[in-house]
């Protein structure tokens, strides 16, 4: 096996439920090592995704490939994969100790070897200590470790984690992220994230998968679908604001284009004159270091412009804005990204 | 008016309980005084176990005790297996007629055991099991209040579980053994109660199906024992009776917090 070729690989995966959508054409090709989130709002089929990725769930149709092996049709423990639940899945009535070996002894592992593993999971984990405890007596952020504990003690190559934080509160949360991220480097495996939270997937993965209504949308880096989101719904989803989508009749010298995307930080608040829009301001949201001042157009949306520091700004007041032509992101009218030089489909 | 009525509740339960115990208490009195001193209710005369004596010598009581205690066990070892099993494959197995298979199961709750005993007779001849311990427990083996009670159990448990145990490499068989027994274990627990009880009590197919002291359990042993046509007294039925619900009392007496938990969690689920 060269190095080059991907570590896991699906390949046109489709999964229906009697006329219900799941998800359809998925096509995912992941190197060894890198850690790749699958976002989406909720039902756009990215914990589908991951299980089929895990044998819970047998696609349809198209065939899925792990470390050049075909288990498109393999039981989950043939699939040499950990997985962490949404719920944690603890065993209740087991103790840490038993709740992190449990897979180890199923798999005949040998007592000692199982002890310096568990000793080893909990280290890293933190919760040496904690062995004799049942998880009913753990808070919730112990809990999650637990899960990861029994997540890392086999030392499978790949981790599946579906919505691992969403349980915990949101100052938790960002000190778990930094950890799993470090861990995940620590120990070279490779994971797939699933998520709905977009912090969450920008700032850990290599690779984000934005998916909605079952397919997949943009499979790009943090970075590409920031900064070239391949249609209007990637542009919408992603970025806080997003990004504000206006009608290319609005603006002289673009009426070829069917939407003109436009990021809040892009946006410059002039005197009146000199603007290309003229807009109302809807609302201002102090968020600390800046203030977004929401704007309304009749022919945009999402329209935001982002002011440094505390702005107090009546609802109601017209505000004239201007941009520079580079900053513009194109749309035709599939909703896909085209390049202004050439008018073909830019991806 | 909520006072009165508070009063009421407390006297209505309490006359219950009087109402029920009394036979019980009657049986206790009885089995410690001379028949003429019990029946005449003499608060005075003098307590003897001479009754305990004369029933213990009547019967092989240590036969019919061992009999009972094999039965129970034997029906209740049978029926874990059974229901865990069946009620495993219909909360968590998908197969088709599952349903239907489920409905009929329940259907049995409708029949009367009684309804069945000449058919079970029949059969239990014909597996050659008649006047056996076996063939005393295997009629109650395949319990459909059992069948029923596991499934619900079973349906309660976290579906996350099962596919965590999945994914670290678990069986059929390992999923069931080693995470819906043990997350089942209150119902487990309230299940063996009502079993042990209801058939530490049974009477008429232990009577119709043994014929020998061998087999008999104790109900059948005690029926026989205080047959008119032995000329037993009352107190002597009363000792007698004394011992053989003894085991059973005690265990309830000690075990009483225990089981009315077993039954509220089984019954929280």
């Amino acid at each position: 096996m060269t190095s080059s070729e991907p570590f896991v690989r699906v390949e046109n995966v489709a999964k229906r439920w009697n006329g219900q959508l799941g998800v359809e054409e998925v096509d995912l090709s992941i190197p060894r090592g890198s850690f790749v989130a699958l976002l989406g709002p909720s039902g756009c089929g990215k914990s589908t995704t991951l299980r089929l990725l895990s044998g819970l769930e047998l696609p349809d149709e198209g065939t899925i490939t792990i470390d050049g092996r075909d288990v498109t049709t393999a039981a989950p423990s043939e699939r040499n994969l950990s997985m962490v639940f949404q719920s944690y899945a603890l065993f209740p009535h087991l103790s840490v100790a038993e709740n992190v070996v449990f897979g180890l002894k199923v798999r005949r592992v040998r007592a000692s070897e199982r002890q310096e593993k568990l000793r080893r999971a909990l280290e890293i984990t933190g919760l040496l200590g904690y062995e004799t405890r049942k998880p009913g007596e753990l808070s919730g952020g112990q809990r999650q470790r637990v899960a990861l504990a029994r997540a890392i003690v086999a030392n499978q190559p790949l981790c599946l984690m579906d919505e691992p934080l969403s349980n915990l509160d949101a100052k938790l949360r960002a000190s778990v992220r930094k950890d799993i991220k470090k861990l995940q480097v620590d120990l070279g495996i490779t994971v797939i994230y699933v998520t709905h939270d977009q912090t969450e997937a920008m700032s850990m993965a290599d690779i984000v998968v934005l998916m909605k209504d079952g397919r997949i949308q943009q499979t790009g880096s943090p970075e590409d679908l920031y900064y070239r989101p391949a249609n209007t719904f990637v542009a919408e989803f992603v970025g806080s604001p997003p990004m504000a989508l206006i009608a290319g009749a609005a603006l002289p010298g673009f009426e070829g284009y069917d939407k003109i995307g436009l990021r809040a930080e892009d946006v410059q608040v002039v005197e009146a004159g000199n603007g290309r829009l003229t807009c109302r301001v809807s609302e201002c949201e102090f968020l600390g270091s800046e203030t977004f001042v929401g704007l309304t157009h009749s022919s945009a949306s999402g329209l935001t412009v982002s002011m440094p520091g505390l702005r107090n700004i009546p609802a109601g007041k017209e505000l004239e804005i201007t941009f520079s032509d580079e900053d513009l992101h194109f749309f035709d009218s599939s909703g896909r990204r085209i390049s202004p030089q050439t008018g073909a489909i830019d991806i | 008016m909520s006072v009165l009525l508070r009063h009421l509740e407390s006297f209505g339960a309490l006359l219950l309980a009087v109402i029920w115990i009394s036979p019980l208490l009657f049986a206790f009195w009885a089995a410690f005084h001379a028949t003429t001193d019990a029946v005449n209710f003499n608060l005075t005369a003098p307590w003897t176990l001479e009754n305990f004596r004369t029933a213990w010598d009547g019967a092989p009581w240590l036969r019919y005790f061992l009999n009972t205690f094999m039965l129970v066990t034997v029906i209740l070892i049978g029926q874990f297996i059974v229901t865990t099993l069946a009620g495993f494959a219909f909360a968590q197995v998908r197969f088709p007629g599952r349903d239907i298979v489920f409905i009929l199961v329940l259907m049995q709750l409708f029949i009367l055991p009684e309804v069945l005993i000449v058919e079970n007779y029949v059969m239990v001849s014909r597996l050659g099991l008649f006047d056996t311990i076996l063939g005393v427990g295997m009629p109650y083996m395949a319990s459909a209040f059992g069948i029923f009670l596991m499934r619900q159990a079973f349906k309660g448990v976290p579906i996350e579980l099962h596919e965590a145990a999945r994914i670290e490499g678990c069986g059929w068989f390992g999923i069931l053994w080693r995470v819906y027994v043990p997350l089942a274990r209150p119902t487990y627990l309230a299940y063996a109660l009502v079993s042990v009880s209801t058939h530490w009590n049974n009477f008429l197919w232990p009577l119709i199906v043994t014929n020998s002291p061998d087999t008999r359990p104790l109900t059948v042993g005690l029926s026989i024992f205080g047959a008119p046509e032995n000329g037993v007294d009352i107190s002597i039925i009363s000792a007698a009776t004394m011992m053989s619900v003894a085991p059973l009392l005690v265990a309830f007496l000690v075990f009483q917090r225990q089981f009315v938990q077993a039954f509220l969690r089984a019954g929280i689920k």
